[in-house]
């Protein structure tokens, strides 16, 4: 056995890494929790103490922040149906549903679980076939990066809910957002008005903050000056731990999730969100239970966020072997230890093989951190269920105002997040669903700058696209993916027509 | 005795007060100084400007803030810097980017607007392409010049330093590529991947692929070899008349009194010496080169023509600056 991955463990065992773990791991599942607070913003937090600590430690520490958010924006996302981070907000749709029915515990120990073996099995893959899967990663060139955010984009129609067009046409509002901001490839303002603020474009996280949580405000007023009874009965927690039925349920979802997000996080630029969503979808699909989705159905909360955690051990696969960051979170990681002279590529595992393997043990380390903390937690985190609305409004409106204001430490995000909250409740009224838009406002960005990059490269001939398989299977899928909506939408259209003509 | 001194530094500190607001800054500063960062976290503008600082804090008795501002390529930084109250609690952690963002036309106003303190380091821009693809920067430009509109060349974004460079490259070299704007990861996976070709990027995060055999550099657009790679040659031993670093360094809000802006320059140039920051620069291959309101001011002014020219020259210059 090389004797790196020895050393590599022995140094991610120390007692002080595992406490640096621990303690990132709290911190990321309370930064994941909070609306606008991403974990980039926790990693920043503790940022200048990594500058005095063992690189070592500081890299435990990142590590744990770093898989305990992904966790934690699912909490709020079942608690409050406010999303902490976007990968988050596909587990909403389910999450939020079976907390209503009063089983947040059973909803929160689901997520725990399948975030721990989606984490476990990325971990699996970045151990062992981390040199194989950068491979993969460096051929994915920008066409099919195109088509697999085309095809990401495609999934929309099935979170459309009722109306197809409708769903369409918020994604088309989405799409449209996108375009402000600076253009990617000539670098001129669009729809910008002359207002600087608006030349880096219009933060997908401020959207989210204002799409989901305004509404959210909304109803909770309401329904205080209205009865007040409500949330106290959703508080009650029968067991913590997940029962055997539901781990059943749950080993289809997670053999679809974990493996499209580890294979999703090498791949720059997919990252969490569509992972999630594309998971969700697929698990809906081919799930027995299809008609329970969105109503609270485990299987529904299991695949995306077993796929968003192993989105984190995929992203860590091209930075650990290629240098190369697989999202915003392992860019910081890479700055974090370029201070320590340690700089994450193919030259560590020669030069320090031992820290290279240590990051390795020390991210598998931090899901253990994550389902332990979590369980732990999970009494405490279920009671914010049960604080009376008067407080926890204005708590959550200031988190809100906070968190779209520390996104780019720009107050001019804070007026943008109360507009897409109008939107937000204008959406609703028309019962246009939210998920496409936010979906759009994700995946717009990296779906145009693929496109103009590769029509740039093969200068403005169109059949780049079908020069490579990984771009035809894609666009194949999201061929099927369109055609599988309308045919789906038809289908449960007819019997009701039926029903009303009678 | 004692009571004497503190008597007589009481009545001394009368006089100062009386003397006017000018003696009364002497004490500059009182409360922390927030240190905007143009760029994302974890970039190399993150980075250096989270180290310089840490190290100020240590010199000036007050904790220095880093505070990310980004966006249009630093747009968003200069102007609110720009707009901040003159009073040197507020400092912009500059770079070539002042200088392009403002002649690119992003906002209405050029780099006068803002004092400069001074540079705290630069690096060359150099030419990546895939180890072994090129033995030198002449076979490079002879493929170049002989299949016109062939090789790509990946940059960070319109207008962007890199991308001047990568302008004025090929314009001095006669080469005619597919010019590619990429960002920054993304740039490093595209050369390995043979997607592009070559990449003009910054200089110490590269170096590191270099190191490992995986990557090479052509050339460096600075005036002399850098010493983290001595057999790179220069832009002008090529026969390319070209000079061009980007740096890194502080500027506040115009009418900063004096006394302020030298007591900034002072603590910088102390700090950016110091052998903890030094330290950490030699490991990150970053070139040190702390210089003054003097210096800095005239080095702007070159540098400035030369990206004006290199923009007039590529039908970018779109200044919007009120005359």
């Amino acid at each position: 056995m090389n004797p790196d991955i020895l050393d590599g463990f022995a140094q991610a065992s120390m007692m002080s890494s595992l406490i640096a773990t621990g303690i990132g791991s709290l911190l990321g599942l309370i930064v994941g929790m909070i609306p606008g607070m991403t974990i980039s913003t926790g990693i920043i937090i503790v940022l200048p103490l990594t500058f005095v600590l063992e690189p070592t430690i500081s890299i435990a520490l990142l590590l744990g922040l770093y898989v305990s958010g992904m966790t934690g924006g699912s909490f709020s996302a079942i608690l409050l149906n406010i999303p902490g981070t976007p990968s988050a907000s596909a587990t909403g749709l389910d999450g939020h549903p079976l907390a209503q029915r009063g089983e947040a515990g059973r909803a929160l120990g689901l997520a725990i679980t399948a975030s721990f073996i989606g984490g476990m099995v990325s971990f699996a893959g970045l151990f062992l076939i981390a040199p194989l899967l950068a491979e993969v990663a460096l051929r994915f060139q920008s066409p099919d990066l195109f088509s697999l955010v085309f095809f990401g984009l495609t999934i929309i129609c099935s979170f459309a809910a009722k109306s197809v067009i409708k769903g369409l046409l918020s994604a088309v509002i989405g799409l449209m957002i996108v375009t402000i901001g600076q253009d990617p490839m000539m670098g001129s303002q669009r729809f910008t008005f002359g207002q600087v603020n608006l030349i880096a474009g219009i933060h997908f996280l401020t959207a989210l903050i204002g799409l989901f949580a305004i509404p959210q405000l909304v109803d909770n007023f309401v329904e205080l000056i209205g009865d007040k009874k409500t949330r106290y009965e959703a508080a009650r927690i029968e067991r913590v731990l997940p029962r055997w039925a539901d781990l059943k349920r749950i080993r289809l979802p997670v053999s679809i999730g974990a493996p499209v997000g580890a294979f999703l996080g090498i791949l720059p630029g997919a990252g969490g969100p569509i992972a999630a969503f594309i998971s969700y979808d697929y698990t809906k699909r081919v799930s027995k239970n299809r008609d329970e989705f969105g109503k609270g159905a485990p299987e529904g909360i299991a695949a995306p966020e077993s796929a968003n955690n192993a989105v984190t051990g995929g992203a860590l696969v091209p930075m650990m072997t290629l240098g190369i960051p697989g999202d915003p979170v392992t860019a910081i990681l890479i700055g974090a230890l370029l201070i320590h002279g340690l700089a994450p590529g193919p030259l560590l595992f020669v030069e320090n093989g031992g820290f290279a393997f240590g990051v390795i043990f020390s991210f598998m380390y931090a899901n253990f951190f994550n389902i332990v903390i979590g369980f732990l937690g999970l009494r405490l985190l279920v009671k914010v269920l049960a604080t009376p609305n008067a407080l926890l409004m204005p708590t959550i409106a200031l988190l809100c105002v906070i968190g779209s204001y520390a996104l780019r430490n720009n107050f001019f995000d804070v007026y943008v997040m109360f507009g897409f909250g109008l939107l937000g409740l204008a959406m609703r009224w028309l019962d246009m669903p939210v998920v496409p838009l936010l979906l759009a406002l994700v995946l717009g960005r990296p779906l145009e700058e693929h496109l103009r990059v590769s029509l740039a490269a093969s200068q403005g001939d169109p059949t780049i696209f079908f020069t490579s398989p990984f771009s035809v299977v894609f666009l194949g899928l999201a061929a099927l993916s369109i055609f599988w909506s309308f045919y789906a939408e038809h289908r449960s259209r007819r019997p009701s027509d039926g029903a009303t003509r009678q | 005795m004692k009571k004497f001194t503190s008597v007589a530094l009481g009545s001394a500190a009368a006089i100062a007060l009386i003397a006017g607001a000018g003696q009364a800054k002497a004490e500059w500063p009182e409360k922390p100084i927030e240190f905007v960062i143009p760029f994302g976290a974890g970039g190399g503008a993150d980075i250096e400007g989270r180290m310089i600082a840490k190290a100020m804090s240590a010199e000036l008795g007050q904790p220095v803030v880093p505070v990310n501002k980004p966006g249009g390529g630093g747009a968003i930084t200069y102007t609110y810097v720009k707009n901040s109250k003159p009073d040197g609690y507020t400092v912009a952690w500059n770079s070539t980017s002042i200088l392009t963002t403002t002649n690119i036309g992003n906002v209405d106003f050029d780099y006068k607007a803002l004092d400069h303190i001074g540079q705290v380091a630069q690096q060359p821009v150099p030419l990546v392409v895939k180890a072994g693809r090129w033995k030198s920067f002449k076979d490079f430009v002879a493929e170049c010049k002989a299949k016109p509109k062939t090789l790509k060349l990946a940059f960070a974004g319109f207008g962007s330093a890199t991308h001047l460079a990568g302008v004025a490259m090929s314009a001095l070299s006669g080469c005619q590529p597919i010019m590619l704007p990429v960002k920054a990861p993304d740039r490093r996976k595209m050369i390995l991947s043979g997607e592009a070709d070559a990449a003009v990027d910054i200089f110490f995060v590269p170096l590191r692929l270099v190191k490992a055999g995986k990557a090479q550099f052509l050339m460096v657009s600075s005036g002399s070899r850098n010493p983290a790679a001595p057999d790179v040659p220069t832009a002008k031993e090529l026969g390319m008349d070209m000079e061009f670093d980007l740096f890194r360094g502080l500027s506040v809000a115009k009418g900063t009194p004096q006394p302020i802006k030298d007591k900034l320059e002072a603590a910088m140039i102390k700090a950016a010496n110091s052998p903890d920051f030094s330290g950490r620069m030699k490991k990150l291959n970053l070139t040190l080169k702390p210089m003054g309101q003097k210096a800095f001011a005239a080095k702007l002014e070159r540098s400035n023509a030369n990206i004006v020219a290199i923009m007039k020259k590529a039908g970018m210059y779109k200044s919007k600056m009120k005359k």
